[in-house]
């Protein structure tokens, strides 16, 4: 087993064994993305703000594959202050069934009520070579600010490159959310529709 | 003489600090709320809100949480829902413009500023300060 496979697993023992009391009761979110590599559902649960676990099941397009994974994500480092928020994870999932199979990466993002920036770096891997690459940086902003339970809306741009295809393709988006429920549509001329939705229980 | 002047500055502050204390309901002013409390520190909260806020809440007291890094709705809903488990707050309002939360709780619950940080921790973000009005 490799290094990285097994802090992967090291990770989510430790993070298991420490879970906290829930004190957040926010914690529940349901996610579901499309875009032109793969589809997926994703349920995950975070027993405090630093982490959350989940299963999510991802149908690869490229491969024309399924595979199911376990979830982890933690907060490495966030910055609050009054007017931004700064935060960077590290991603990862192995599939319980064939610990070759696993993805690991980082992503953040800083945020203002006006101005976003995001990036994210993910590398997966797979017990039969069907490996690849996949990175986005992800520009926005506010045409207004809502107040607290109105509809937002954000205009973002999205550059994604991945080793699947080697095209580094961008294209603009519109994100949505209001109370509990997120919606963003993205479309580029080489990727098509870019989707995903949230809800947070 | 001295005594007299003393007593005098003494109860003249006493006359201009007791409304911001006691009375923050419908003293507020165009744009915000009675700008300065007793202790000299800005509440900086909309008054149009405030007063929205109070609005069928009697005998309460209000906590009024600066937040850091409440800058979006999204981000946001875990501090309503950690606080409205509580079955002493009886209100709850973000104020994300100012980084505000406002609560309102019952009479009988004693506003504890390390219970307010620890929720508000709890969802993400920090408190970098509480200050209570009674009503």
């Amino acid at each position: 087993m490799g290094i990285i496979k097994m802090i992967i697993l090291g990770l989510f023992i430790v993070f298991n064994i420490e879970a906290r009391p829930i004190s957040y009761s926010g914690g529940t979110t349901l996610m579901f993305k499309s875009d032109n590599v793969s589809n997926s559902v994703y349920l995950h649960y975070s027993p405090t703000y630093k982490y959350s676990i989940g299963i999510e099941k991802v149908k690869n397009k490229f491969y024309d594959n399924n595979k199911n994974y376990l979830r982890l994500t933690y907060l490495l480092n966030r910055k609050n202050t009054f007017t931004s928020q700064r935060n960077l994870y590290f991603q990862s999932g192995v599939m319980p069934n064939n610990t070759e199979n696993i993805f690991y990466g980082v992503h953040g993002d800083w945020e203002t009520r006006k101005l976003f920036i995001g990036f994210g770096i993910k590398d997966i891997q797979s017990k039969y070579g069907m490996d690849y690459k996949d990175e986005y940086l992800q520009l926005g902003f506010a045409p207004y600010v809502g107040d607290y339970n109105d509809l937002h809306t954000w205009i973002m741009l999205k550059t994604k490159k991945n080793t699947l295809t080697n095209k580094a393709s961008t294209y603009p988006e519109l994100k949505f959310f209001k109370g509990n429920a997120l919606m963003k549509f993205g479309y580029g001329a080489n990727t098509n529709w870019d989707l995903h939705f949230m809800y947070r229980f | 003489m001295k005594k007299i002047l003393l007593i005098s500055l003494f109860s003249g502050t006493i006359l201009v600090a007791e409304p911001d204390h006691e009375g923050m309901h419908g003293h507020s002013h165009e744009g915000h709320l009675h700008e300065t409390m007793v202790d000299g520190k800005n509440l900086n909260v909309s008054a149009e809100r405030f007063d929205k806020f109070m609005e069928e809440l009697t005998e309460v007291n209000i906590a009024i949480v600066s937040v850091k890094g409440m800058v979006c709705d999204f981000c946001a809903r875990g501090i309503s829902k950690t606080f409205l488990k509580d079955k002493d707050v009886e209100k709850i309002d973000v104020d994300l413009d100012n980084g505000k939360v406002l609560i309102a709780f019952s009479k009988s619950k004693e506003i504890v500023y390390a219970e307010i940080e620890k929720k508000i921790l709890s969802n993400g973000q920090n408190m970098s300060d509480l200050q209570i009005l009674e009503i």
